[in-house]
């Protein structure tokens, strides 16, 4: 009988002892996984090493994940509901979100439109100072109304005689020559292709607007780069890696991030990347004209 | 110290621990309920703030603000946690409200940028805000939105959650501590219960249980108490049978017995103890070997169950002991009944190989209550009457009496002196003359063993020797007298009674012990005159292995002892002893000197002394007591004779004193 008692004794503690190890277990299982980390894109060249990043897998290693739009106007509205936590920006959303109040900062630059940015027309630019009403189509709110100021004043074009039109660059890929009216028309690559397909002409592009300078760079949270700050300096060595195997390898790199660019031809492409200079490891003129415009670049990662 | 616990405290204790496991478990699930249920609400709230921002951007015209009324009444109608949204212009004048409640108080310095929404807690947060961009041709300006939160409706969300949450863990609880105590209970508890009972009372074999290692506990229970009570039997039937013959042992005889005294008092039956001896037994092993005596044991057994009846008792107390108890028993005439058809049965010859051998039996009978009332007193009388019937003659059966339970006393008082007398001196030797019927001197004497009870005197000889010869206390004895005597004549010697012959006799059973025998006269007669011991032995000794007899008669006259034939005439008065054994004298039976005047017996006397002298044997006449017997003994040239005519046995001193006066 004592053996018998020993042995119910020792199964019940073994079975005590299982159930506390269940509760243990149960309790690890709770814990708190690394938190994802959204970013919002819209089809621009100078982020294709994001799309690149994202299709190799090198984002999902990290837990962040992809937000594409189809302008920056959309990827600053997403920021400012919360939606995202990180968007790939110019300077003008930078500038646009610190107004409003968000507490953002610039964390890698991406490229500098050298040419991206282009201003286009169904006139010459003479036709254009002639005429007595531009219409003149633009991302209001975006790098294209410094660019179109910039182009106004360069050209010294009578701002009272421009209508201006409010449209995201899809609708302003859309557009159609009218002869009747006299257009102007703001967009960047890739969507220019379609447009001087359809007959408009280039007048301007940041490559020769001298005066304007359109960075392109990864904006977040301050709380959330202070929360994050392994996982962001991971973030940009492989921004850093991606343009590093783009410009290596741009055939390949165009297969995995065409359809970020609307699908667009491999040429296109390839001449699209003469229209950016990569700034991720940023040059001291770049800097130095950040600078001037109160663009902060102490939080930029290494 | 293994500390203890009840399978009902463990089980306490682990629905306690189910309980708060599952209590956890129902926390978590409730907690990630909710924060999914924040996400989707911060999710809508998103939604409907991004295409409020998207449609006022383009479409709030400060000229012309009606055009953004339906469109915000519809987001605030249609959506319940929204209570309701409010547009302000750039210097935070109110451009439209939804709400048109008077108690509706604006205060929006509490709330938070919509982009925070994730950081916050919207079931405390009351109020988002947000921005809407608007431009004057190319230049940005700012209104900003703000969104009030249906407080009370996201309490009473999160409240009806939690209700809702917290009857189902109860019910859920309640239903599986139920459920898990029915289950403990039926399967654990109740049959370890069942098991406890098993294993204290060892009654009730449970059924097989449901639980393997419960049921492997059951079933080696079972298991071992089979084997237990197997071996049990086993050994009560050892303790309480005889090996050999199947019959019941002493023990449970002794306990049969108790069972019948007992019921004799109530119901007043009386039984009868019969106390078989087998006759001769010794006999059978020593000469067919054991196995055959296993033989008849068992076939005395088998003749013993034959013959009583079904209630009666039989057992076997050991060597060649049997014990009937016949119940029930009316009269001696059934007992006899018995007692015969045992006899009948054992007369039957046993056969075994080429052996054959009739067997027979002396019993005694102790009957209850008249011989006694307990076990020891019945075993013990039934017992005493079979020595009886053994010294009746063997193949008889004896009543138990009374007076032999006398005799039975006598002799062990006799047997209690014997075994002392040597140390104590309780033995004497008396000496009784033997007289030259020429001379009319003394010329010899025999020397006659006498045991003196310090209490009551003088013990004769045939009290005493007879059970000194079964128990062989003989040996011992007859070493002593033999001692003595020697002794005697060592101090005889060079006196004036140097002359004296002296005779001791000897036993048969200090015959059969014949080296020993030697030895110790051939010790002893160192130192004396060997011509004046005799050994007297008679007829009886010589009749049962006679050859190794004569080798010892021999080897003693060899010695220079002579030897006397005594009681001569009283046995089978074999002439061929004479011729065969080289006695030097003749002792002549008291009762045929006592009878001297019957004209048969004179003849016989006048023969022996014919034939001895004729032998040259000397005659010595036992038993004379008058002149006459010794005239007539004179007459026919008898040399001696012994007798009160001239002295009884005296002790030493007065045999001397006799002797000394003659002369």
């Amino acid at each position: 009988m004592l053996v018998f008692k020993y042995v119910i004794g020792v199964v019940m503690k073994k079975i005590i002892f299982t159930i506390f190890l269940s509760l243990l277990v149960l309790s690890s299982c709770s814990k708190k996984e690394d938190k994802e980390l959204k970013i919002s894109t819209n089809p621009w060249i100078g982020y294709a090493p994001l799309f690149y990043a994202k299709e190799m897998g090198y984002l999902n290693k990290l837990n962040i994940s992809l937000i594409h739009n189809i302008s920056l106007s959309e990827s600053t509205k997403l920021y400012s509901m919360g939606k995202v936590d990180m968007i790939a920006a110019t300077q003008h959303e930078y500038f646009s979100l610190l107004k409003i109040g968000e507490d953002i900062v610039p964390i890698s630059l991406l490229d500098r439109s050298d040419g991206g940015d282009i201003v286009l027309s169904n006139r010459s630019l003479n036709e254009l100072k002639s005429a007595d009403k531009i219409f003149a189509y633009l991302e209001i709110d975006s790098i294209n109304i410094d660019i179109i100021k910039d182009f106004i004043k360069h050209h010294k074009l009578d701002m009272n005689k421009i209508e201006f039109i409010n449209a995201d660059q899809v609708q302003i890929a859309d557009l159609q020559i009218n002869k009747n009216k006299n257009m102007l028309l703001v967009t960047y690559v890739p969507y220019n292709y379609t447009l001087e397909k359809s007959g408009f002409i280039q007048l301007a592009s940041t490559k020769n607007l001298n005066s304007i300078v359109v960075v392109d760079g990864i904006l977040i949270n301050k709380k959330v780069l202070q929360d994050n700050k392994e996982k962001l300096l991971k973030f940009k060595q492989i921004i850093d890696k991606s343009i590093t195997e783009i410009t290596k390898n741009k055939q390949a790199s165009y297969k995995l991030v065409k359809k970020y660019l609307d699908n667009m031809p491999y040429n296109e492409y390839i001449e699209s990347f003469e229209l950016i200079k990569w700034e991720n490891i940023p040059s001291k003129e770049i800097l130095d004209k950040l600078k001037d415009i109160n663009y902060e670049s102490k939080y930029l990662l290494k | 110290m293994i500390k203890k616990l009840s399978i009902k405290s463990f089980t306490i204790i682990s629905m306690f621990l189910v309980f708060i496991s599952s209590g956890y478990l129902f926390y978590q699930s409730f907690l990630d309920t909710k924060n999914n249920t924040r996400i989707l609400l911060e999710e809508n709230i998103q939604f409907n703030i991004l295409n409020t921002k998207y449609y006022l951007e383009k479409n709030l015209n400060i000229k012309n603000p009606n055009r953004i009324k339906p469109y915000l009444n519809n987001i605030v109608y249609t959506n319940d946690i929204i209570k309701a949204m409010t547009i302000l212009d750039t210097k935070n004048n109110i451009i439209y409200q939804t709400t048109l409640s008077d108690d509706f108080k604006h205060d929006h310095t509490n709330c938070i940028s919509i982009s925070h929404i994730i950081d916050s807690n919207i079931f405390k947060q009351n109020c988002y805000t947000f921005s809407i961009k608007l431009f004057n041709k190319l230049e940005p300006y700012y209104y900003h939105g703000i969104i009030e939160l249906d407080s009370n409706y996201l309490n009473i969300f999160v409240k009806n959650k939690i209700i809702k949450y917290f009857s189902f863990f109860l019910i859920y609880i309640i239903t599986i501590m139920i459920t898990l105590w029915f289950i403990i209970n039926k399967v654990i508890i109740h049959p370890l219960e069942k098991l406890r009972q098993y294993a204290y009372y060892s009654t009730k074999i449970p059924r097989p249980f449901f639980i393997n290692e419960i049921e492997g506990i059951r079933y080696s229970l079972e298991f071992t108490f089979k084997r237990l009570k197997k071996e049990q039997d086993e050994l009560f039937h050892l303790s309480t049978r005889d090996p050999l013959s199947g019959l019941y042992n002493r023990l449970s005889l002794i306990e049969r017995i108790n069972w019948l005294i007992s019921k004799g008092k109530r119901s007043k039956n009386n039984f009868a103890v019969l106390f078989l001896d087998l006759d001769n037994f010794k006999n059978i092993n020593d000469s067919y070997g054991h196995n055959f005596g296993d033989i008849v044991l068992q076939h005395i057994s088998e003749v013993l169950l034959n013959v009583v009846r079904d209630n009666d008792i039989v057992a076997r107390l050991g060597g060649d002991e049997f014990v009937v108890v016949l119940t029930d028993v009316k009269n001696d005439k059934e007992i006899l009944s018995v007692l015969k058809r045992i006899k009948i049965e054992l007369s039957l010859p046993v056969t075994y190989e080429q052996y054959t051998y009739n067997a027979s039996c002396s019993i005694g009978i102790s009957l209850y209550p008249k011989d006694g009332i307990t076990v020891t007193d019945l075993l013990k009388n039934s017992d005493i009457a079979m020595y009886k019937a053994k010294d009746l003659g063997k193949n008889n059966f004896q009543f138990f009496e009374e007076t032999l339970q006398l005799e039975i006393q006598e002799r062990m008082k006799i047997q209690t002196l014997m075994i002392d007398g040597l140390e104590n001196h309780y033995f004497e030797l008396y000496y009784q003359p033997k007289v030259d019927i020429k001379t009319n001197k003394i010329v010899a004497c025999e020397a006659l063993i006498r045991l003196i009870d310090p209490k009551t005197g003088i013990i004769p000889p045939d009290k005493f020797i007879t059970i000194a010869e079964e128990n062989n206390f003989i040996i011992p004895l007859g070493d002593w007298i033999i001692k003595q005597a020697t002794n005697q004549l060592r101090i005889w010697n060079n006196t004036q009674f140097k002359d004296i012959k002296l005779s001791i006799n000897i036993s048969i059973v200090q015959l059969n012990n014949n080296a020993e025998l030697f030895e110790t006269i051939k010790h002893n007669i160192k130192g004396i005159d060997i011509s004046k011991l005799d050994i007297e032995l008679t007829e009886s000794v010589l009749i049962k292995d006679f050859d190794e007899k004569l080798k010892i008669i021999h080897k003693l006259k060899e010695l220079g002892l002579s030897i006397s034939l005594d009681d001569f005439g009283t046995g089978y008065s074999s002439l061929s002893y004479l011729k065969t054994i080289p006695f030097d004298t003749i002792k002549i039976d008291k009762s045929f000197i006592d009878d001297f005047e019957n004209n048969q017996d004179r003849s016989f006397i006048n023969m022996i002394v014919a034939i001895a002298n004729e032998l040259n044997i000397e005659v010595i006449a036992e038993g004379v007591e008058n002149k006459k017997q010794l005239k007539f003994l004179k007459d026919i040239q008898c040399q001696q004779y012994q007798g009160y005519l001239c002295s009884k046995p005296l002790p030493i001193n007065k045999f001397e004193k006799l002797f000394l006066n003659q002369l």
